[in-house]
């Protein structure tokens, strides 16, 4: 079968739970041959979504890192001086059995011309991802990770490579690829992206996964974790999401959280496995005081909507179960 | 999945003008992606079919709402088939419905009919109906609410729920028993909800064509620049706020390159020298000290109510360059200075701006610079050194105030530059209350900035 769902399937068997959507985008993008840009909050899987792609269809992944002051020669290729110049020193005595008995000066050039290929060959080419991909005889597959910390300067070089796959190398001439790489491009969104590039993208916005989806992949990738205890997670997870705090946990969030909860044999989400683990949810002191005071205010009660959460609330907490999450 | 199926193709390039027309920049090169991408994913799951045009057609978060608004219009399932009468109802039921029907007045009876008869609404009929519920008269697409409202009016069609249990219980006072009147419910609700359903996507998709035909019509961006800051109108901010994140993101481009390939950088020779034991010491790359130090910078801004929209942009613009800075303090003066970094430091720029406007709110003031000055060299003095940009931005009208211009000075002796940002041109320096003559011989240069444009060269000039 060919479709979005052998996609689906193949993701799931590598570990990842899509959306309908994100398998569609992925079999257009497979067949139609065009670069994936996935956006959507930190840490919603878009890297883990390049891996599982990989796994499923059977390509080698090779990943670029972006950065601020990302180049070519750091991306594409570096001309390895050292390795072309101790070669110069190591042939130096076959070069004289090559020159030795020419007539002239003009002669020993002509034959030097002649075996020029030898000094600027791919030999002496260090490939970094982006050559790596194109020069790959297997087919891979190509991650542009956080294509929006790179300047734009290499988002409009990038544009280049991604429209044919091609690169010119000046001492070489123009390498092309042998098979079109899939690429996945993600962005975190800290700074808009060229037009043309978006253009030439199929985009898809991988936004915080339903309550039935994070719990369904909170028991794929944490099984050890029972399922009364995964749903308690998830289900204040997906609360924590709807506070306003500074960096909402991502789902690498609640599955490291998981993790910590089967480490330290937690039978219920109750304040004190919350004080010792909600440092693993929520990355900076601010957002930390700010859950602890959204939860101080729950009524206490069978209610679990968010609003309750946020709401102020005029009764004084219980002291005994001051803070307690009810499952 | 179109309302047939061989016209998907044709669907979609009204639909793609849709978009178009709402505001969406699709290019060719997309259309015919989503046209490839439809025909391989194909129209039978309607879920996939929309996954499939929005990957290909929509490119940014922000124009998803308006996708999903028109997806239903263009591509909607088809009616589902009205129920008749004789599914749900025994012949002889039928016939006493028929019966009590002739005792109705004529304009319930009318409805009743086209309720049990299933008859849907002809394409003539509903275009007549939009035509006279004012169509030409629409001008967005919110105004979709009340055409439909207008044309279910125009179809006698109105109120359907309301008047469906009207009828419910004239049929029941005419002596139809509970359970053939539970089967009625049900039947008249399902057929009233689908004529409504009917009317509703006809007005959408019309209303669709028609703004269609008459594009929004929209500021042009680079007019905007142009524009002097008072004149600019709340709903225009939005457009501006995104000028102003590409003309940062032209500045950082401009400042990182002049920084990288600036010339005059001196030959770092211990570095090459690691950096080159590889090759043998043949200097094949060489490494250059970074060219300065990054700047500081220290903006004093006045925020009263005419300085507001400079002040906004100024900010909005410098923290938006923060890595090519070393430091930025920044205070706001009225009467009063007051130090406002603290909100850039956990806010994104946008906010942070608003939380500092909304912090200190507009109003009657006496202005006065000498006094804020004094505050800021008793306090403040310390985020002034040689490598500090002084960027005082005001206009200088200080209310009859001492203008302490020897507090100017010692500040301009203290940093690297002191440069001023006045939003008003030098005509009117020196007219009624200004100090502006005063201040600007003290100051390394006063830039003039009562535009996007005029402040953004300026700021890029504080790079250099």
């Amino acid at each position: 079968m060919d479709s979005q769902v052998a996609v689906k399937q193949g993701l799931r068997k590598a570990q990842y739970i899509a959306t309908d959507e994100i398998a569609t985008v992925l079999y257009l993008a497979e067949h139609l041959g065009k670069p994936v840009l996935a956006e959507g909050p930190a840490g919603v899987g878009k890297t883990e979504l390049s891996k599982a792609w990989a796994a499923a269809a059977g390509r080698e992944l090779i990943r670029l890192q972006c950065y601020e002051g990302l180049d070519e020669t750091k991306a594409l290729y570096e001309w390895e001086y050292a390795k072309q110049m101790l070669y110069t020193q190591l042939l130096r005595d076959k070069l004289d059995d090559l020159l030795g008995d020419a007539a002239s000066l003009a002669e020993a050039a002509d034959r030097i011309a002649s075996q020029e290929d030898v000094f600027f060959s791919l030999r002496f080419l260090l490939a970094r991802p982006l050559l790596k991909a194109i020069l790959s005889p297997e087919p891979v597959l190509l991650l542009i990770d956080e294509i929006d910390r790179a300047d734009a300067e290499f988002e409009a070089f990038l544009l280049e490579v991604l429209s044919d796959f091609q690169v010119s190398v000046p001492e070489l001439g123009t390498l092309r690829a042998t098979h079109l790489p899939l690429v996945l491009l993600t962005s975190n969104n800290t700074r808009e992206l060229s037009e043309a590039l978006k253009r030439r993208c199929l985009y898809l916005y991988i936004d915080y996964p339903s309550i039935e989806n994070e719990l369904d992949i909170v028991r794929l990738r944490v099984p050890d974790l029972n399922l009364k205890l995964a749903r308690e997670a998830v289900e204040f997870v997906q609360r924590l999401r709807r506070l306003d705090l500074h960096k909402s946990p991502g789902v690498s969030e609640t599955l490291d959280w998981a993790r910590s909860l089967v480490l330290l044999n937690a039978r219920s989400i109750d304040s004190r496995t919350l004080d010792a683990t909600l440092s693993v949810l929520l990355k900076h002191e601010r957002d930390i005081q700010r859950a602890q005071l959204g939860l101080r205010r729950e009524t206490p009660g069978p209610s679990h909507s968010a609003e309750t959460l946020q709401m102020p609330d005029d009764q004084e907490p219980d002291n005994g179960e001051e803070g307690v999450v009810r499952g | 999945m179109a309302r047939r199926g061989s016209s998907v193709d044709e669907r979609l390039v009204q639909f793609i003008a849709g978009l178009r027309g709402a505001g969406v920049r699709v290019s060719l090169a997309e259309s015919q992606d989503a046209a490839l991408g439809t025909r391989l994913m194909g129209a039978a799951d309607r879920s996939i079919f929309m996954s499939a045009l929005r990957t290909t057609l929509i490119k940014q978060k922000s124009d998803r709402p308006i996708f999903d608004k028109l997806f239903p219009m263009y591509f909607s399932t088809g009616s589902p088939p009205m129920l008749h009468a004789s599914d749900a109802l025994s012949p002889d039921e039928i016939e006493h419905v028929r019966t009590a029907l002739r005792r109705l007045s004529g304009e319930l009876q009318e409805l009743l009919r086209r309720l049990l008869e299933a008859a849907p609404l002809t394409d003539e009929e509903l275009r007549q109906a939009t035509l006279r519920a004012g169509l030409e008269g629409a001008r967005r697409p919110s105004d979709g609410v009340w055409l439909t409202q207008q044309t279910l009016r125009e179809l006698n069609l109105s109120d359907l729920l309301e008047r469906v249990e009207e009828l419910l219980k004239q049929l029941s006072r005419l002596g139809l028993d509970e359970g053939a009147l539970q089967e009625m419910r049900k039947l008249l609700r399902s057929n009233a909800q689908v004529l409504a359903g009917q009317v509703g996507r006809f007005v959408a998709a019309s209303l669709a064509d028609r703004l269609r035909e008459r594009p929004r019509r929209r500021t042009a961006p680079e007019a905007l620049l142009d524009r002097p800051f008072h004149s600019l109108r709340a709903s225009e901010s939005e457009e501006l706020r995104r000028q102003v994140a590409r003309l940062a993101a032209r500045l950082r481009t401009r400042a990182s390159l002049r920084q990288k390939r600036g010339k005059g950088r001196r030959i770092d020779a211990k570095s090459t020298l690691r950096a080159n034991v590889r090759y043998g010491g043949v200097p094949f790359e060489i490494i250059r000290r970074e060219r300065r130090l990054k700047a500081k910078f220290t903006i004093l801004c006045d925020v009263s109510t005419s300085m507001r929209p400079v002040v906004g942009f100024l900010l909005l613009l410098v923290y938006h360059l923060q890595d090519q800075v070393a430091r930025t303090r920044s205070f706001a003066y009225i009467d009063h200075m007051e130090e406002i970094s603290p909100a850039f430091a956990h806010e994104r720029p946008e906010r942070a701006v608003a939380e500092v406007l909304e912090s200190i709110p507009p109003g009657h003031y006496n202005t006065d610079l000498g006094q804020s000055l004094d505050q800021f060299v008793h306090r403040h003095l310390d985020c002034v050194d040689r490598r500090t940009t002084v960027i005082l931005c005001g206009d200088a009208r200080n209310n009859y105030n001492p203008s302490r211009t020897d507090l100017v000075a010692r500040l301009r002796r203290r940093a690297r530059r002191l440069v001023w940002f006045n939003p008003e041109p030098p005509s009117l320096w020196g007219s009624d209350d200004s100090d502006m003559p005063l201040y600007a011989p003290l100051v390394d240069c006063v830039y003039t900035v009562a535009n996007l444009r005029q402040l953004t060269e300026a700021v890029d000039e504080l790079f250099h």
